[in-house]
């Protein structure tokens, strides 16, 4: 097959082009008076074109440190990075990169039909030549697809926390971008409410497949949604472990029932207790 | 509590003619010559007016300064404070001195008296941003012209609007207490006449219009900002 590179990004090889993040051996250090504390140290992750990874851990083992690394927030202090073959950098100069917050962070003066288009209004200079992996989806039907179409003309103080919730995964699937970052995005809420979130962004995901890097620190939340759960221990941040979730797609409750599923959190939270072992 | 007020008032008035006059007697000063009270007031009402306009937008535009060159921060707010604890009353015989017996000083003195709680307001207000939308918006590699029109103004709307209302009664404060001196024009100037021939009715009636029109002003603000802020 032979893959054309479109004007101003090199596409050297189809096989690379499978790998939509690549991380190599990033560090970052914080500096507390004289000395370096370290937060990450050497992370070396890939995460394929289309699949959802979760970074899994306590907090402080760095995965939102991480996360706000890949996404442009935060500077690195050792090794590269690359997102579709951009530095964080120009991904986000392009609008190819999704940031889905902790808490909703819906503007409050704007309609939900505004808000999850704010994508639209803000750097236009990238919808010039926009990028080609990235697909502007249309808001009402991303809205339907989680269940606000009621709702497009509320405000934010209207809703509850679930649907804000909600709206902001919307505004997130809106861009289009095809890295998308979720920073805990459930966090906030009650157990159930989050249970019945994982199972939207599921269905929505499904339709969209676009390569996602999840943060948690629930382990069953990191199974049900992954292609593959990094493990992550702190001090410093490190990858304990790199699991793969071979769970069939699409997810159905039956599959968060059966006991492969089971064993797989267990795995999961039993790496961790042996990254802090270690530590001990 | 208001009428409660008002016994007291009267008892007081009826007992110390020397200290208050009684509230008809006020009543009918004022309905005895409207004309005289209204064009004072509008006097001094212009004075706070024009001078409230010059001493928001002078804050607010240091404040919007102030907040992308936080260097300037720390060269602004001492200079701000330290107009903000100099007396009005100290500065408004300086401005006649320098501006001559006209409207200048009044409208200066207004100013300062206005820029203040404005100033404040505003840099909290602008400081105020939700830092995850923030995050949203810098993901996206938004412009500062987008930061600023889409996340900072309107966030900071509700504060503006609260400096405003403090602003305002402000500037009515500063454009009687001015009128003290060097004018025979405006409420502090009726004020000032009415102690030289010992009239209380007079000097009530020209404080309580002032009250009045400083509560009407504050009213106007908070109408705006109910038809501006509907979320």
């Amino acid at each position: 097959m032979d893959v054309t590179a479109p004007e101003g990004f090199s596409v050297p090889t189809v096989a690379a082009r499978a790998e939509a993040i690549c991380l190599n051996r990033i560090c970052k250090s914080y500096r507390r008076g004289n000395s370096a504390l370290a937060a990450l140290t050497e992370i070396t992750l890939t995460v394929e074109q289309g699949q959802f990874v979760t970074l899994f851990g306590p907090s402080g083992c760095g995965k939102s440190t991480l996360l706000r690394i890949v996404a442009g927030l935060e500077p690195h202090d050792g090794g590269d990075l690359s997102l579709f073959g951009q530095t964080p950098l120009e991904a986000s100069q392009q609008k190819n990169v999704s940031w889905v917050p902790q808490s909703p962070a819906l503007l409050p003066w704007l309609s939900i039909h505004a808000n999850v288009l704010l994508s639209r209004f803000i750097n236009r200079r990238a919808d010039r030549r926009p990028h080609p992996e990235r697909v502007p989806q249309d808001a009402h039907e991303v809205l339907a697809e989680m269940g606000l179409a009621e709702f497009a003309d509320a405000r934010p103080a209207q809703l509850s926390g679930g649907m804000r919730q909600r709206a902001a995964l919307a505004r997130g699937f809106i861009l289009g971008a095809p890295v998308m970052l979720m920073d805990e995005p459930f966090s906030a809420l009650d157990e159930l409410t989050r249970d019945s979130l994982c199972w939207h962004l599921l269905d929505v995901w499904e339709r969209h497949r676009k390569t996602v890097l999840f943060v948690t620190h629930s382990a069953g939340e990191a199974v049900l949604l992954s292609d593959k759960v990094v493990v992550m221990t702190p001090r410093p941040g490190r990858v304990q472990a790199v699991i793969d979730i071979d769970l069939p797609r699409p997810r159905t409750p039956e599959v968060a029932e059966s006991s492969a599923f089971l064993s797989l959190v267990s795995e999961v939270k039993k790496k961790l207790r042996i990254g802090r072992e270690n530590d001990a | 509590m208001f009428l409660l007020l008002g016994a007291v008032w009267q008892f007081v008035a009826i007992h110390q003619k020397s200290i208050l006059p009684s509230l008809d007697d006020v009543g009918a000063e004022l309905l005895s010559r409207p004309g005289f009270y209204l064009s004072n007031l509008w006097v001094t009402v212009y004075a706070a007016l024009i001078g409230f306009l010059i001493g928001t937008a002078l804050a607010i535009t240091l404040a919007i300064t102030v907040i992308h060159f936080s260097f300037l921060r720390s060269a602004v707010v001492p200079v701000a404070l330290l107009l903000n604890v100099t007396p009005i009353v100290a500065i408004s015989p300086a401005l006649i001195v320098a501006f001559g017996f006209n409207a200048v000083p009044h409208v200066i003195v207004a100013a300062v008296a206005a820029f203040f709680p404005m100033l404040i307001n505003a840099m909290s207000g602008l400081q105020s941003v939700d830092p995850q939308a923030l995050e949203v918006f810098r993901s996206m590699a938004a412009s500062r012209a987008d930061i600023f029109f889409r996340l900072r103004l309107p966030t900071s709307l509700p504060y503006l609007f609260a400096g405003a209302k403090l602003a305002i009664s402000a500037a009515m404060v500063g454009s009687i207490v001015s009128e003290f001196m060097g004018t025979s024009h405006g409420i502090g100037a009726t004020i000032v006449m009415a102690t030289t021939y010992l009239n209380l009715n007079q000097m009530w009636a020209a404080i309580f219009i002032s009250a009045i029109s400083s509560l009407v002003l504050i009213g106007l603000v908070d109408l705006l900002e109910k038809m501006t802020i509907r979320w």
